[in-house]
């Protein structure tokens, strides 16, 4: 059995503050664990590479690392800039496995990154999806072959559409999370609705 | 792609590319190694089996076109992919010439970088498949299972039913009554026909060799581990392991294999990683497993995973109508295989196959077959040739027993004669020359049932 643990969300950048709110809360409701949004915020500025025109992730990691931290306790960075690591063109966010922080971007989930008209909703559950995907990592688990499952890989946003906002049951069971995966199909649906 | 992790090997002389690269694929599932350059990276491949390689390409000593040549005079079915942060399309030309799987040019997009990657591991799964497709149509097929009796045709039903499906099978049955010929047709007809079909007699094998045969184990976990050995569990990845003689396991083993079979993953003798395991259990045995839980021996949570569905071979005494077919079966193939000419059996030789109890089932039959076969000089196996079996059939008709009395005969012979009529007593009081009540009240008499 799990040892108990929560989430700190951490702001970095220009994220909406709403946004933040809106994800903890729903993030809360999918994880039955507490969920809380760190007072502090970051400036994302030293990671910026002008060469890239993007900001190191690494960088940004090593910052939340350096903050006091408590046992139990998952830091997930939320950003609204374009995040890269070295050897890839970008990423949407990157977590260690089994460590205790990840972060994830809003920036290449927004619809008009695409071309696509502006779409609140949408960012809103593209987020909780990859952030909840960049938790799953920390939390140890890798990608799913489950391919509704919010552990499975993503490389495209609209790939992150075809995916719950929820570990599928093997994954909710390894990290101690209440297995959504039934519930989760039924809200979205009736939210297109 | 089989349920066993692809393994990568990345070859790059900057540590950041190593990492970045190696929890990317970490997290995808892949089993990832790296190295720091051409000459590491032949060592690790020394070791290890990989089923592909990213490498850069320009990199101090061994450059990236180098390392290829190398890899592929050893190990061709690796696929390779070359990268490198100096674009350049000669230099891709060169590397694709010399028969490298991909190129790709840093920085990456995540996207394309898994694509080629993940396309790359499919590439070498399916000539894997490929050759062990033609291994199974040059032989191996399983030997067809021989029987038209209502008993066997029940089997052959069952067998029908659940080997389209991934169902644990638990096969029952006498010594010799054929369960690995039945595991090998609930292989060869299910989902995993092409993968392996791996046999362990657990009965056969100590404790210590058991754990080691099943688990397999790591380089110097006990004296004369001298390499890093794959178990059974390991090698049956992706087809089916089938377990003979299930009952016989010591608890300690029970343990190991009840956690093996529920998380699907094993870890070797000695060893500390997880290994992901991917396979069909079918397990047999002649014991009363139900007797071996109450005695304590064997574990009721074992029993209730493996037991999923079961399958009982009845003995041949019980079938008497596929003793001659399974014998005329043996004649034919072992008269092929030694080059004779003996066609049949002599209708005295046929009276004998069918008198006797078969206490060792169809092994003893075949055995008793092919022995005929090597001894005899006539065109047909005459009852001279079936020495053991006219002993044993002479002394007591209906089976060896101590008991000579009348009345035991008449119990044993009137016992016999139903079990040929599958238990019809119409057809059985007709060949016993009495009538059907004078039979029911003999049946009452000796407590005999239907079964």
């Amino acid at each position: 059995m799990r040892d108990p643990w929560c989430v700190e969300l951490v702001r970095i950048g220009a994220v909406l503050p709403v946004m933040l709110r809106v994800l903890r809360e729903d993030l809360a409701g999918v994880l039955a664990h507490p969920v809380w949004i760190a007072p502090e915020h970051v400036d994302p500025a030293p990671a910026f590479d002008p060469s890239r025109q993007q900001y190191l992730v690494s960088a940004l990691m090593e910052t939340l690392l350096a903050k006091p931290r408590e046992a139990g306790v998952f830091i997930i960075g939320v950003t609204d800039v374009d995040l890269f690591l070295p050897v890839f063109t970008h990423v949407f966010g990157t977590a260690q496995l089994g460590g205790p922080v990840g972060v994830a971007s809003e920036y290449r989930l927004r619809p008009e990154h695409s071309g696509d008209p502006s779409d609140a909703g949408l960012l809103r559950r593209r987020l909780l999806k990859e952030v909840l995907h960049e938790l799953g990592h920390t939390l140890g688990l890798v990608h799913c072959k489950a391919s509704w499952c919010a552990m499975s890989p993503s490389r495209l946003p609209e790939q992150i559409d075809l995916k719950d906002a929820a570990f599928c049951s093997a994954c909710a069971k390894h990290t101690g999370v209440p297995d959504n995966s039934l519930v989760s199909i039924h809200s979205w649906e009736g939210e297109k609705k | 792609m089989t349920a066993r992790s692809p393994r990568l090997l990345i070859v790059d002389d900057e540590l950041h590319v190593r990492e970045s690269l190696s929890a990317w694929f970490t997290e995808d599932g892949y089993d990832v190694s790296t190295a720091s350059g051409g000459k590491e990276a032949l060592a690790v491949l020394g070791r290890q089996k990989f089923d592909v390689v990213i490498t850069d390409i320009r990199m101090p000593g061994m450059d990236g076109i180098e390392l290829q040549r190398h890899i592929h005079e050893t190990e061709p079915e690796i696929a390779i992919i070359l990268v490198t942060a100096y674009a350049s399309v000669s230099t891709a030309v060169e590397a694709l010439k010399e028969g490298a799987y991909d190129y790709l040019v840093k920085p990456f997009d995540p996207e394309e970088m898994s694509r080629v990657v993940e396309k790359a591991c499919e590439k070498v799964h399916l000539r894997e498949e490929n050759v062990s497709l033609k291994e199974r149509i040059n032989g191996s097929r399983p030997e067809m299972i021989v029987g038209t009796s209502r008993a066997m045709q029940r089997v052959l039903d069952l067998v029908d039913s659940v080997a389209p499906t991934e169902a644990t099978v638990l096969i029952r049955g006498e010594s010799g009554t054929g369960k690995e010929l039945v595991a090998r047709q609930i292989h060869a007809r299910g989902p995993r026909s092409f993968g392996p079909m791996v046999a362990v007699n657990c009965g056969a094998l100590p404790e210590g060799v058991l754990e080691s045969e099943l688990f397999g184990h790591e380089k110097g976990s006990f004296t004369g581990a001298t390499a890093l050995r794959k178990g059974k569990l390991e090698l049956a990845d992706g087809g089916t392991l089938f377990l003979d003689e299930i009952g016989e396991i010591s608890p300690r083993v029970q343990v190991d294999l009840l956690r093996a079979l529920e998380d699907k993953k094993i870890i070797r003798v000695g060893g500390t990683q997880e290994v992901p395991v991917d396979f069909r259990v079918v397990c047999a045995t002649n014991r009363d497993l139900e007797e071996a839980i109450r005695e304590g021996s064997f574990r009721e949570d074992l029993y209730y995973r493996i037991n999923v569905f079961q399958i009982n071979l009845p003995p041949l005494r019980e079938r008497p109508e596929d003793i001659l077919p399974i014998a005329e079966h043996f004649l034919k193939k072992f008269a092929h295989s030694m080059g004779r000419r003996v066609e049949k059996f002599s209708p005295e030789a046929r009276d004998l196959l069918l008198k006797y109890p078969w206490p060792g089932n169809v092994r003893e039959l075949a055995n008793a077959v092919e022995r005929a076969l090597v001894v005899c000089h006539e065109g047909e196996i005459l009852p001279k040739y079936l020495p053991i079996i006219a002993r044993s059939t002479s002394a007591a008709f209906g089976g060896p027993s101590d008991d000579l009395s009348l009345q035991a005969i008449e119990h044993q012979h009137i016992l016999k004669v139903l079990e040929m009529s599958e238990f019809n007593v119409t057809h059985a009081a007709k060949s016993l020359g009495i009538d059907r009540v004078t039979l029911y009240n003999k049946m009452r008499k000796y407590s005999i049932e239907r079964p």
